[in-house]
């Protein structure tokens, strides 16, 4: 461009004015506009994201946990049960059940 | 049933040995009592639960005769005029109890700390005419009521006549239409409010699934559908829609029952999460706990309990 060929606009005058010139421009706006909308929409995004994250994790908690731990115990105790039968044997006639 | 393959000259023969394919109309099994309907259902996704602490004794004096002592503490909700915010007020109360169980003639009676007075009495007239009563006495003013239920069980029907303190008549019927299916009604007249309905209702059930659909003149239509999965486990899921006053819920919820606990579970399509979970620490002693997440309302509720007895 014209302007940037005359002396590498080292000097302050021209300097403020190239720069300001470029940013000034009409795709820096455009950029501008875009950075603003990204961010945004990326914090709104953070933040729903957030919500849906507490409710899925608090909603989990509550209905599937106990369930897991309740299973597990019972699936203990049901090895505990097998491991008795098969070290005592089968109970004689007439035990205590 | 093997042994008796008849030739296939004769038709009729072969209709008849076939047993398992030909449905017996004449003998139907009587079906559930017209209330208890849906009552897998309510098992899994009304499961009770509440709030604070919750202690309940019961004792055995006789083979019949059982007291029972139940201290309850926690914060109860108000309505209040806004629907988005709830008050909820501290309250702490004692229920004593007695109990007697006969085959014949079942009486219980509750009586609180805040004066008030529940009896409930089932008695076998003869073995198909069953009459049950349940009254409430309370300290406020026109607050009592009472309600008679007169049942009668035929071979494969049962009619329920209802009547109440103010004025309330009601009469049920539910009839088995095949082994499978049974179909009933249900109109009832309320004089305090001048207002009458009626409605109607069907329940499927084979081994595995209960199906049952229930619509009333008061706006109801609820659906309810559960699946035994197995002998532990079993899902339901309900819909219920008033076209009154257009609210529509949707819930899913599982039951499983182990050996030593069983955990109940349900979501809503109001954005509620409940669970229970009741867990047997030795015979007789019940640990109880509750939670209720309302993500829309913000409302978060958790209990516990122990049960003796």
């Amino acid at each position: 461009m014209a302007t940037k060929r005359t002396g590498a606009g080292k000097s302050g005058g021209r300097d403020s004015s190239i720069l300001a010139k470029i940013a000034n421009h009409e795709i820096a706006n455009k950029g501008r506009r875009a950075a603003c909308d990204a961010v945004y929409v990326s914090k709104k995004l953070l933040r729903s994201t957030g919500k849906a994250a507490w409710i899925v994790g608090t909603s989990f908690l509550i209905l599937v946990v106990p369930l897991l731990i309740q299973a597990e115990r019972d699936q203990m105790l049901g090895e505990i049960e097998l491991q008795q039968a098969s070290i005592l044997g089968p109970p004689p006639p007439g035990a205590l059940q | 049933m093997a042994d008796l393959l008849p030739p296939l000259g004769t038709a009729q023969i072969d209709g008849k040995t076939k047993v398992d394919e030909k449905v017996d109309y004449s003998n139907l099994p009587c079906p559930v009592p017209y209330e208890e309907l849906h009552r897998e259902a309510i098992m899994s996704l009304k499961a009770d639960n509440f709030e604070g602490l919750r202690f309940d004794f019961s004792k055995g004096l006789n083979q019949k005769f059982s007291l029972s002592h139940s201290v309850m503490m926690g914060p109860t909700e108000v309505p209040s005029q806004s629907p988005d915010t709830t008050i909820k007020i501290p309250t702490a109360h004692y229920e004593f109890g007695a109990n007697y169980f006969d085959p014949k003639l079942m009486l219980i009676g509750r009586l609180m700390t805040d004066g008030r007075l529940n009896a409930r009495v089932k008695a076998d007239l003869t073995d198909r005419l069953v009459l049950k009563a349940n009254g409430q006495l309370s300290n406020e003013p026109h607050m009592s009521h009472a309600m008679f239920n007169f049942d009668y069980m035929g071979s494969d029907y049962r009619a329920q006549l209802q009547l109440g303190n103010s004025a309330l008549i009601g009469a049920t019927y539910i009839q088995s239409v095949t082994p499978r299916l049974s179909l009933g009604g249900e109109v009832f007249w309320a004089g305090v409010p001048r207002k009458s309905g009626i409605g109607y209702a069907a329940r499927y059930d084979t081994d595995k699934m209960v199906a049952t659909a229930q619509v009333a003149s008061t706006g109801t239509i609820a659906m309810n559908y559960v699946q035994k999965i197995s002998e532990k486990v079993s899902l339901a899921t309900d819909f219920a829609y008033n076209y009154l006053s257009r609210d529509v819920v949707a819930s899913v919820g599982y039951d499983y029952i182990l050996r030593q606990s069983r955990v109940r579970g349900k979501i809503d399509s109001n954005g509620v999460a409940s669970a229970l979970l009741e867990e047997r620490l030795s015979m007789g002693l019940n640990f109880l706990l509750s939670a209720e997440l309302d993500h829309k309302k913000k409302d978060y509720k958790f209990g516990f309990g122990l049960t003796v007895g």
